[in-house]
């Protein structure tokens, strides 16, 4: 599904990207793991295209197409969602009006008809369910006031009503407490299917208790030092990034 | 100064209405002084003075148009090129619509009123102008504790010709005791010729009387409005204004308010959306003279193309004007990067209990947002078009009245949407 080759990315003079190579398939869940800096979510902002950051070398196939060469709504109707560390508050547009706008804009990149208000009705409903939001919440000013875990909540909600092919969560977890993580981690696990695939974006592994993930790879200076299963992420946790550290910087 | 063509035409008009008629002397003066050009204060950004040199139609005769039809208007009535016209007439006799002469007989009172306005009014040479020039003084007179439930429409126009033309429109409202009204006005052109549209507004609010006044101003290029409105309260009325002030080659608007009573609210709401070659003026003055009043000003801005805008809010609070409560807010979004914005909130406080607060902000739409919204599908056009609609709806929602509000959106949004359109 998601072939990264060879990726460099740069901020102004700054490389943070330094040769990524990932490959993702449908039905897996991916996790990206390492120290503050190494570059975890600049991936993460590199896959959703944000323009802040520029693309040196390598390439990024998404089903068969040049992800790189799409502006970041393309992206999005081609089936990536980012889920934002820090959600962005957008004052005067409710979760709902946001969303139908969303929607209807990537039915029209697809070719499709519009939906109208009763199916938008019948689909918010079904999906409110998955992330336990509550209807008061999608008619306020989009993250506006939220507090963190709201917030986050709302990002899984956007998840659901979009269906993405790959979700990438970017330190969803920043900021939760972990009745708010809980909820969320259900939500993503529900939202799991053989057609999609998952890359969550963490520091620590308690995420990793509520989303399993199937792979473990370790981002330091701008490179994955390690891959595993998912006890590497527990081996992380017990003996912190230092060990891999020391075993690159040699 | 005029040019001395102007000069010789607008002496020998002079003479014609006789040196010593009210006219005639508000004529001289406005020789004396021309139009406003950027070396007066109040003009700096909005300069007139290449009307120094054009010579125009000074009396246009106006224009029959077909009568429209709003079921949602108690009355409707029509200005011409400031030649006035019922279309619908009301069943209420409550209100009355009248020349100023007649209205004086009527209403000998309100001639008490009437030689008090002086401080009133901010003078300056447009207003002696519309003085000298206007043929028809007009007033609509809402009597003691009269109720409209329906608003009062006016349909202001202002048409071309061949020749340059200046249109000297000059109204009085005159709202008794206890009396409710809303006023409606869509200030709209013909033709895209040079036009001065030049129009005197004076309003009297009684005790506790309300007062609701909408002015929708779409002309088409080529128009220069200036608005003059003086709003006198008196204790225990209520004002509401809202500006919307959508096409035009330049909008000045001078709003003033003049609060001559406790227990006075005074509600300004302004949104300019002016775009490519526009100018939008607005100056606003505020002026708290008696204790326990409240003024809440909001103004909206969204500028395109390489539109000029310029927000100037002045509130006095004079030394028995205690407890007032008085806030201004003017936030503006710069939706092109050739566009410009000059503002300048102004407080003079002589009152030493009072509660007062100004802010002023001008920027470019947040990019953070507009990824965030990218990220999710939408297009960098709507999602500009959705950022600026949510921004310029703060004022719009404040209209109660439904027919307007829906029109106001879809005109404001067309016109939101055709800018973010052609930037990409």
């Amino acid at each position: 599904m998601l072939s990264i080759k060879n990726l460099h990315a740069s901020i102004g003079e700054k490389e943070i990207l330094r040769g990524i190579d990932l490959e993702v398939k449908a039905g897996e869940v991916h996790a990206i793991m390492g120290p503050n800096g190494s570059g975890k979510s600049t991936l993460a902002s590199v896959l959703a295209g944000r323009e802040d950051y520029e693309v040196t070398e390598g390439s990024v196939q998404f089903l068969g197409k040049d992800l790189l060469d799409l502006a970041p709504e393309a992206r999005a109707a081609e089936g990536i969602f980012l889920a934002f560390q820090y959600p962005v508050e957008i004052p005067g547009v409710s979760t709902t009006n946001f969303l139908k706008s969303a929607v209807n804009e990537i039915r029209k990149y697809r070719g499709e008809d519009p939906m109208d208000a009763v199916q938008f009705l019948k689909m918010f409903k079904e999906k409110m369910a998955y992330v336990n939001i509550d209807q008061s919440l999608l008619s306020r000013a989009l993250n506006e006031g939220f507090s963190g875990g709201e917030k986050k909540r709302n990002e899984i909600f956007q998840m659901a009503v979009l269906d993405p092919k790959l979700a990438i969560l970017d330190e969803t977890d920043s900021g939760l407490d972990i009745d708010a993580l809980r909820i969320v981690a259900e939500g993503v696990n529900k939202l799991k299917s053989p057609n999609n695939a998952t890359i969550v974006v963490t520091h620590y592994q308690r995420l990793l208790d509520y989303i399993v993930p199937d792979y473990v790879h370790v981002l330091y200076k701008g490179r994955i030092v390690k891959s595993g299963t998912k006890e590497l992420a527990l081996e992380l946790e017990e003996r912190g990034y230092d060990w891999i550290k020391s075993e690159v910087d040699q | 100064m005029l040019s001395a063509e102007l000069s010789t035409t607008l002496q020998d008009i002079a003479q014609t209405l006789g040196l010593e008629s009210e006219q005639g002397k508000a004529l001289s003066q406005f020789l004396a002084k021309g139009f406003p050009t950027s070396k007066w204060e109040e003009w700096k950004y909005t300069s007139l003075k290449d009307f120094n040199g054009i010579d125009r139609n000074w009396f246009p005769k106006g224009k029959s148009n077909m009568p429209v039809s709003a079921d949602w208007a108690e009355l409707i009535i029509r200005s011409s090129d400031a030649h006035w016209s019922i279309d619908k007439a009301s069943s209420n006799d409550g209100i009355e619509v009248l020349s100023f002469d007649d209205f004086i007989q009527k209403c000998p009172e309100f001639q008490e009123i009437w030689a008090n306005k002086n401080p009133i009014l901010d003078q300056n040479s447009l207003y002696d102008l519309n003085v000298a020039l206007c043929p028809e003084h007009i007033v609509i007179w809402i009597k003691k504790d009269v109720e409209i439930t329906q608003a009062i429409l006016h349909q202001y126009q202002v048409n071309s010709s061949d020749k340059a033309t200046s249109v000297q429109s000059r109204l009085l409202i005159y709202v008794e005791e206890g009396a409710k009204a809303s006023f409606i006005e869509q200030q709209t052109s013909t033709g895209s010729a040079d036009i001065l549209s030049n129009f005197v507004q004076e309003i009297f609010v009684s005790k506790g009387a309300q007062f609701t006044y909408l002015k929708d101003q779409d002309f088409q290029q080529g128009v220069s409005h200036i608005d003059h409105t003086f709003i006198y309260q008196a204790e225990g009325s209520q004002v509401d204004t809202f500006t919307f002030s959508l096409n035009a080659s330049l909008i000045r608007n001078n709003l003033h308010f003049y609060i001559d009573g406790s227990q006075v609210v005074s509600n300004l709401n302004g949104l300019y959306v002016p775009g490519e070659n526009q100018l939008m003026d607005s100056h606003t003055v505020v002026d708290h003279r008696m204790p326990h009043a409240e003024s809440n000003e909001l103004y909206k801005g969204v500028l395109m193309g390489n539109a000029t805008g310029v927000f100037n809010g002045k509130i006095f609070v004079r030394q028995d004007a205690q407890k007032t409560n008085a806030f201004q807010s003017c936030r503006n979004v710069l939706a092109s990067t050739r566009a410009t914005m000059n503002t300048k909130p102004q407080l003079e406080i002589w009152a030493d209990d009072v509660k007062c607060s100004h802010g002023t902000t001008t920027g470019q739409l947040n990019e953070e947002a507009l990824f965030y919204m990218r990220s999710r599908g939408i297009s960098l056009p709507a999602a500009r078009t959705l950022l600026l609609l949510a921004f310029v709806q703060e004022v719009i929602n404040k209209v109660e009245h439904p027919v307007l509000r829906e029109s106001l959106t879809e005109k404001i949004v067309a016109k939101i949407q055709q800018s973010v359109d052609l930037s990409n």
